[in-house]
């Protein structure tokens, strides 16, 4: 198993104010699997995709990647965790807004020593033409699409994407969609993806529907959906 | 790969140009004239420090009532010295300044000629540069002297001997106003020195003492042998020539001071940079926070951040050092020049000044944003995704009473979220009000004191009497008792306002951080009509009253006990404080002329001078020493005014920089900051008057307020400082002043800049587009 999720627990608040988002969460993720987290709001698939990407701590439980186990590290050892393994997509592309497309990507890149090359990934993200443009030149569509570049350019093991399409249209929804499809069978990366589009599980190999902090269940598609085919 | 980051570097600087430019501009002014001061001073002192070999500076000087015969200058050249006739004559200006003319000298003494050339026929001179320059003097000038002498000046000279203008080496203060030296040829000078020729005479040993106690042992021997040749009149060891040692001293003084300046005005723009660099935190969050979800690391991005203000630091550093080099130094030179009559000096390159002004400066700004940045970049990654920057929790907002109307407690709340730059502003104000205070301060207080001290003084004349050397003379006892005879009945007047007194100097030692500083006691009679309520001494306890300004300087009240000593051998006298005497002109000590004689053990018709309300004529003028009238006791303020304010332009000058730069750049923080609401409320239908009102009047409320309320701890810390230069550096005292226009002109500039920042920022928010607010919710 490449990732293995081991009985996570995660509360948050103190006294009557604490709140339980993850009520012992165990979960096993192949390489290169796409895996879909589906859930209303409140049911901690975010925080599940944050304690995976390292940015915010267990209460307790274990996740091992590739071997290793993530609890116990220092916040050093968590920073090269990220920067050898993960790559980060999240609703709103958090780009940085005085760096051009391609150096917005480049700040990906700069991460990894195996780094894809960057102008072969903006032609397949389709943003050779913008690369030299600004972020606020570019529509919410190609920001995205320059947050997954930035994302993937330093191929990384697992790619977290926390609801890529939420402020996005139907159409560039899709276009995004078959964009982390093809990242995932070109890269082989292995893809977590949180979203509460029900309809997006059909691309995914592995459905986990979370409600209240807890696996309500775990589907295998036997085939999965094109992302240009899904309907919602 | 380079990272990639650093790409925003340049485009931020175009981004923010009004910011970074500003900066630079204050950094580059500030580190530019502190590096120009620091090189020339260091460059002068070496100057100075070199003229002594350069210009064969004597190892002391005597004089002598007529012109040494053979015989004498054989006594006291076998006593292991050069001696070398240095004659002079005082001659008074048409303009009532004195000039003091010298033979052009060619062995000791030599003069650095500065303008112009040395003179080559009688009736030309080459005078002082200060004192020409202080008095309308250039070369090609004609002097008028009194007696209708005209004396063309050929050039500008410093005289080595005279790197200070001390006219009277007991003076307290010199006077390059009133006071100045020149240089003729030899021929020249028999015609235009007239029949009041001093016979001085410079020496140098030969063989140079090897430290000051054996240079104060070899000069003590050579009294002797000066007191035994005859009729000496003054003798004057370099050690204790103010003339050539004063500059020396001073000289270095203010560097502590300057380089304070410069550390406080980094420290506040590191602090402006430390805003600045929280605001774009604030304003990046999301991106940092994905930044460190990708796996950059807190290193990297504190680096990242860190380096902008540390590239301009260190750039505003090389071009202040570029100017300090050039320009500056030149100006602060003339700072030097202004005050003293320094020989032509080399730039040298100053490591110390360097290291101070570029290494110190970027370090410090290195280490604030450092720990600024360590600490605000402490959060988890998440929390700057979420924009959760905030330490407090939710619900510590503080609860404004709906009675204030909503505009106010809307601006209460501007205020409240921007309590760091407003705390920042007010230091800047603060600072800012120091230096302007401490600008316009100085010339008041030296104008003031100029038109009042006529009221202040105890009388219009004060005669201190020299007795000659050869009546203290214990080896040729008849001699010195037929002199002392003479002496007697020469200094008896017929003046009817002349009142005899007791005059003493003793000097009060160095202690808890003050300057020695000599002190006059006045022995005066109990019904003196110029010093009233002197208290009656009984044998065990010699009662005194000090003067105001002693009180005033040194901390003293009634009751208190003042020891004083000798000033040349060894004894302390202790004194009870009766009372203060209203005298703010010196420090001084007044006692019953019994009790000062009894005390000091003077026999008990001792007397040493006189107290009078018309000038003394009738004592011939070799036996008097020190006359304290008018121009003497504005001599300090004079001369301050001179070497100091003139230059306090260039402090108020750069104190409104300092405003302007810091409230510019502090209130474009608060508008940036707010970009999104100001276009939110453009939305709403705010016009954008409206929003000023909102946004700039909370500024206006705390910059008016910052220079209003700053004042009164100013004025009192002025007041500190005024005594703490009386007391460190100065003889004498002024008392502080506060001209009440001050209080008025400051506010007054502060708010004159502020309305030219209001108005580039009200252009500001006019600039800010509705679609702002909409950014964020695509």
């Amino acid at each position: 198993m490449f990732l293995e999720l081991k009985d996570l627990h995660k509360a948050y608040g103190q006294g009557d104010s604490r709140v339980e988002v993850l009520h012992g969460i165990d979960l096993g993720v192949q390489k290169g699997e796409f895996v879909v987290l589906l859930g209303p709001s409140g049911s901690g698939k975010s925080t599940l995709l944050n304690i995976i990407g390292g940015i915010d701590p267990a209460d307790s439980g274990e996740i091992i990647i590739d071997g290793e186990k993530m609890s116990g590290m220092k916040e050093r050892q968590l920073t090269l965790y990220r920067r050898r393994h993960l790559g980060y997509i999240f609703q709103m592309y958090n780009l940085i807004p005085n760096l051009t497309v391609r150096e917005n990507i480049e700040v990906g890149a700069y991460l990894s020593r195996e780094a894809l090359d960057v102008d072969d990934l903006l032609k397949v993200l389709g943003l050779w033409e913008h690369r030299n443009k600004v972020p606020n030149q570019l529509s919410g569509g190609q920001q995205q699409r320059t947050a997954i570049g930035r994302a993937v350019v330093k191929n990384p093991d697992i790619l977290l994407c926390d609801e890529p399409t939420g402020a996005l249209d139907y159409r560039t929804s899709k276009d995004i969609l078959q964009l982390i499809e093809r990242v995932n069978q070109i890269y082989g990366s292995t893809v977590l993806m949180v979203t509460h589009n029900d309809a997006i599980r059909g691309m995914a190999d592995t459905v986990v529907r979370l409600r209240d902090g807890r696996i309500r269940d775990i589907t295998r598609n036997t085939s999965r959906i094109p992302a240009k085919d899904l309907e919602w | 790969m380079h990272n990639p980051l650093h790409r925003r570097f340049p485009r931020e600087l175009r981004e923010e140009t009004g910011k970074y430019l500003a900066i630079f501009l204050l950094l580059t002014l500030t580190i530019g004239f502190v590096s120009g001061f620091l090189v020339a001073d260091s460059s002068m002192i070496t100057a100075y420090n070199e003229s002594f070999e350069k210009f064969n500076i004597e190892d002391g000087n005597f004089a002598f009532r007529e012109e040494m015969n053979r015989a004498q200058r054989k006594k006291i050249g076998n006593a292991g010295v050069q001696i070398f006739e240095n004659y002079y004559a005082d001659r008074k200006m048409e303009n009532g300044s004195t000039l003091r003319l010298f033979r052009e000298r060619s062995e000791v003494d030599l003069a650095d000629l500065m303008e112009g050339r040395m003179p080559a026929a009688a009736g030309e001179t080459a005078v002082d540069r200060l004192f020409a320059r202080n008095n309308g003097i250039a070369v090609g000038d004609t002097i008028l002297l009194a007696d209708g002498t005209r004396l063309e000046v050929t050039g500008l000279v410093a005289l080595s001997d005279y790197s200070t203008l001390f006219s009277d080496n007991n003076d307290s203060m010199f006077d390059s106003v009133r006071f100045g030296v020149g240089v003729m040829t030899p021929e020249g000078w028999e015609q235009a020195a007239g029949r009041e020729i001093r016979y001085s005479y410079a020496w140098k040993y030969e063989s140079p003492p090897a430290d000051e106690a054996q240079e104060r042992d070899m000069a003590e021997d050579l009294l002797k042998v000066c007191g035994a040749a005859g009729e000496l009149e003054d003798f004057i060891p370099r050690y204790a020539n103010q003339a050539i040692r004063f500059t020396g001293e001073d000289m270095g003084g203010d560097k502590v001071m300057i380089e304070v300046l410069l550390y406080i005005m980094i420290v506040i723009l590191a602090f402006v940079i430390g805003v600045t660099i929280s605001n774009t935190i604030t304003e990046e969050a999301s991106v940092i926070g994905t930044l460190r979800a990708m796996g950059y690391t807190r290193a990297e991005l504190v680096r990242h951040y860190m380096a902008m203000p540390v590239l301009i630091t260190l750039a505003g550093a090389l071009a202040g050092n570029i100017l300090g080099y050039t320009l500056l130094k030149d100006l602060c030179a003339w700072m030097y020049y202004n005050s003293y009559s320094l020989p032509t000096y080399v730039t040298l390159f100053n490591g110390e000044a360097f290291f101070k002004t570029t290494v110190i400066p970027v370090c410090l700004m290195a280490a604030i944003t450092f720990l600024l940045l360590e600490r605000r970049l402490r959060l988890t990654p998440l929390r700057f995704l979420r924009r959760d920057l905030g330490r407090k929790k939710q619900g510590g907002v503080i609860r404004l009473p709906a009675a204030i109307p909503f505009l106010s407690r809307f601006r209460t709340r501007v205020i409240l979220q921007n309590l760091p730059n407003y705390l920042v502003l007010f230091v800047g104000i603060l600072f800012a009000n120091f230096l302007l205070m401490f600008g316009m301060m100085l010339p008041s207080v030296l104008q003031h004191y100029q038109e009042t001290v006529t009221d202040r003084l105890l009388c219009r004349y004060q005669y201190i009497l020299k007795v000659p050397f050869d009546v203290m003379d214990d080896t040729h006892r008849l001699r010195s008792f037929l002199k002392m005879m003479e002496y007697s009945e020469a200094i008896a007047t017929e003046n009817e306002t002349a009142e005899k007194f007791s005059a003493y100097t003793l000097r009060r030692p160095a202690q808890n951080g003050t300057k020695e500083e000599e002190i006059l006691l006045y022995g005066v009679a109990q019904d003196s009509r110029y010093v009233e309520g002197v208290p009656a001494s009984s044998e065990g306890k010699t009662l005194v009253l000090v003067s105001s300004a002693y009180a005033d300087k040194y901390d003293t009240s009634a009751g208190d006990e003042i020891t004083l000593e000798e000033i040349y051998e060894d004894g302390a006298y202790t004194f009870t404080v009766a009372g203060i005497y209203d005298y703010e002109v010196a420090p001084a000590v007044f006692l019953e002329q019994k009790a000062l004689n009894r005390t000091l053990d003077l026999g008990e018709e001792y007397f040493s001078g006189y107290l009078a309300d018309t000038p003394v004529t009738d004592i011939d003028s070799r036996y008097i020493g020190t006359v304290i009238d008018l121009e003497s006791a504005t001599k300090i303020s004079r001369q301050l005014d001179v070497s100091m304010g003139k230059m306090m332009w260039m402090v108020d000058f750069f104190a409104v920089v300092v405003f302007f730069v810091l409230i510019y750049l502090l209130s474009k923080i608060i508008i940036e900051k707010n970009a999104e609401s100001i276009s939110m409320a453009k939305i709403l239908g705010y016009e954008n008057r409206e929003i000023s009102g909102l946004y700039i009047r909370p500024t206006t409320i705390v910059a008016v307020l910052g220079m209003i309320v700053t004042l009164p701890p100013l004025t009192a810390a002025m007041q500190r400082i005024l005594k703490w230069m009386m007391t460190t550096e100065m003889n004498g005292w002024i008392p502080f002043y506060l001209d009440p226009k001050i209080c008025v002109i400051i506010p007054a500039l502060g708010i004159g800049a502020y309305a030219v920042v209001a108005l580039l920022e009200y252009r500001k928010i006019c600039s800010v587009p509705m679609d702002e607010a909409l950014k964020n919710a695509e």
